[in-house]
């Protein structure tokens, strides 16, 4: 049988996209901003992340493909400080949403809810690497920065769906008070190690080190977005051996080799950890993800 | 000299009240007013080249190239570009290229920011939503240079004019978009701009999470004088698989270009004929397949096809080329490409380009 105009028309209709549901289309950046806006909005919302857990969220492609998820979306959340400079402007333009754009009423940026560490305070030029001027963009892994970014969620999920606003609210309330209650566990496992040195690998944990107590020796760039070059190991493994540094932890989506070199050479332990919600199996939920770097680095450099 | 509004800008930058020692900063740096400047950015790019042949006779083309037998340096270009938001409505992309030849406007347009139903609307001077190479800038490529099919069958540096752009994000689930234009493109041969009407309809579709596929289509007539137009063609096919969890990438893209001539004479063609063959119908090509090994290491192949030109022998030349590419950062390439050139009735010859580009100032998108 030959397909009529109207069978074509219907099968077109089906591959467009359902009508708008209640829920709010939340569309994030990352995985972690995922985590939050899905404990935050509950039933209530729909989250899709633009980058997976296991993906450096510096280097996302700027797939056209992502742009389509941002066309219908209600709220979109970014990191900020230029995390996601190299491919999501394109992809904001691409998606002709324009109440998403920088400053629109659709579009909260998470670092306008915390205090930022590393910003420089002087000019900088990128002979110091590929540093973020506004400052250091990896604020997720403090969780009472979590709980900051999550209240800032509920109250723009609030300001957007009046009739769910007290439940937003609510959870929000809810999780914070959760994340309380497990910085107290998280903080009994470290405090005895308080003032322990690890190596980085990029310098993604400064928050983390802000919480915890713990220190950087060093970072296995040299420079932001720079590679190691040999003697710059060779620095790290003889401050190593000089201070008894045992931990070197790498996010899981960076090259690794010299970051085994020095915890070999060393005599200490690599640890890979996630960079972020989604990037280990046993990851799921954001204080999964921070159960996990607790764990892994407290026995890192027990 | 500074623009009045830059200057205003900096000096109450610079004013601003500096925070208290000890204080840590909240929110942002103080240098978050400069952000109400529009983006600027300099890419700049110079060559060393070894041509084993006669290429201005045998294989004209733009681009990067040397007298034969004769290692030469080159500067190439210098592009200026500053991006930002004009006002509600409206944003702007300037690009200024100052090149061996001068100083010339590559780009300079105006974009909507509000319209409805997934259309925007695109005014100015632009690249004709023709093809893929087309629409990017150099810098952006992979290899040096630009296959020889873009230069014979297309025009000599870009398609591209003053004009209207139409763009349409279709409602569909996957990437689709189309465009049309109406643009008075200039012929490489310095000759008066002519009516160029063109269309191109856009997909990408994700096969799997790390597998994308781009397909382009596109056409475009060129007025050529009374009655006569030239009829333009492309098929563009690109597919990258990068898993999410690493850098490494692997690209396979290709373009297919036709051209057809309709009432005009092929002898009236006049000076374009010095790139563009006999001035007659022609197709031509390119695939090429890039491995990006890590973030800083790039590799690729290509092999391109197109009608021959200057004192070469009718028929096709064909080309191969393979590149090497180390991004010592984010900001900087060298590349090293070397290309076999062969010439109908046989003649060869060999190409060797190190290429050396940077990028100043406000971070780009990377290329997709």
């Amino acid at each position: 049988m030959r397909p009529t105009m109207t069978t074509l028309l219907l099968a077109l209709l089906l591959c467009l996209p359902a009508p708008a549901a209640a829920a709010l289309r939340v569309v994030t950046t990352t995985e972690g901003l995922a985590a939050l806006a899905r404990e935050v909005g509950g039933d209530r919302v729909t989250v899709t992340s633009l980058s997976r857990g296991v993906q450096d969220p510096h280097f996302v492609d700027a797939n056209p493909v992502l742009a389509v998820k941002l066309r219908n979306a209600d709220l979109l959340i970014d990191v900020g400080l230029e995390l996601e400079v190299g491919w999501l402007p394109p992809l904001v333009n691409q998606s002709r949403n324009a109440a998403i754009r920088p400053g629109g009423p659709r579009r909260l940026t998470a670092a306008s809810a915390v205090q930022v560490l590393d910003a420089p305070a002087e000019a900088v030029d990128r002979s110091a690497g590929d540093l973020h001027p506004g400052g250091n963009p990896h604020f997720l892994a403090d969780p009472r920065r979590g709980a900051e970014v999550a209240r800032a969620i509920a109250a723009r999920l609030a300001e957007l769906d009046p009739p769910g606003a007290a439940g937003y609210l609510a959870r929000a309330g809810a999780f914070t008070a959760r994340l309380d209650a497990a910085l107290v566990r998280w903080k009994a496992t470290l405090a005895p190690l308080a003032g322990r040195k690890i190596f980085v690998h990029h310098r993604t944990l400064t928050y983390f080190l802000d919480w915890t107590g713990l220190l950087s020796a060093g970072e296995m760039e040299p420079r932001p977005g720079t590679p190691a070059p040999a003697s710059h190991l060779a620095d790290l493994v003889a401050l190593a051996r000089k201070e008894g540094i045992k931990g070197c932890v790498v996010e899981n989506y960076y090259d690794s080799k010299g970051d085994e070199l020095v915890a070999r050479l060393a005599g200490g332990t690599l640890v890979r950890i996630p960079g972020d919600v989604g990037g280990d199996p046993a990851a799921v939920t954001y204080e999964a993800w921070l159960d996990l770097l607790v764990q892994r680095i407290a026995a890192a450099v027990k | 000299m500074i623009p009045a509004f830059l200057a205003s800008l900096l000096a109450a930058t610079l004013l601003a009240p500096t925070p208290a020692p000890g204080d840590p900063p909240a929110g942002a740096a103080p240098w978050a007013r400069l952000l109400a400047i529009p983006d600027i950015s300099a890419v700049g790019s110079f060559a060393a080249v070894h041509d084993s042949y006669d290429v201005a006779g045998q294989s004209p083309r733009e681009g990067t190239q040397g007298p034969e037998g004769k290692p030469t340096f080159l500067f190439r270009e210098l592009e200026l570009g500053l991006r930002g938001v004009i006002d509600p409505y409206l944003r702007a992309d300037l690009f200024i290229a100052f090149s061996p030849e001068g100083a010339s406007v590559e780009e300079a347009y105006l974009s909507t920011l509000a319209l409805p139903g997934g259309l925007a609307l695109k005014a100015g001077l632009f690249y004709a939503p023709f093809g893929r190479l087309n629409l990017l800038h150099p810098h952006t490529w992979e290899f040096g240079d630009a296959p020889l099919a873009r230069g014979r069958l297309l025009a000599a540096e870009t398609l591209g004019g003053p004009g209207l752009d139409l763009l349409w994000l279709t409602p569909l689930p996957w990437f689709s978009e189309l465009q049309l234009a109406v643009q008075s493109t200039d012929p490489h041969d310095g000759g008066e701009g002519r009516l160029t009407g063109s269309a191109k309809l856009q997909q990408y579709i994700e096969l799997a999470e790390p597998l994308t596929l781009g397909v382009g289509l596109s056409a475009a007539r060129r007025g050529e004088g009374t009655g006569a137009f030239r009829d333009l063609a492309n098929l563009d096919l690109f597919l990258r698989f990068r898993p999410v969890d690493g850098r490494a990438a692997l690209t396979l893209q290709g373009e297919l270009y036709a051209r057809r001539f309709r009432g005009r004479p092929p002898a009236s063609i006049g000076p374009e004929a010095l790139f563009q063959g006999d001035g007659r119908d022609g197709t031509g090509g390119y695939a090429q397949l890039t491995w990006r090994q890590n973030t800083w290491l790039g590799y690729g192949v290509r092999y391109d096809r197109a009608p021959s030109a200057g004192d070469a022998a009718p028929g096709t030349e064909q080309r191969w080329s393979a590149v090497g590419n180390w991004y010592p950062s984010e900001f900087s390439r060298l590349a090293l490409q070397v290309a076999h050139d062969r010439r109908p009735g046989g003649a060869d010859g060999w190409e060797a380009i190190l290429h050396l580009e940077f990028v100043m100032g406000a971070h780009g998108a990377h290329p997709f």
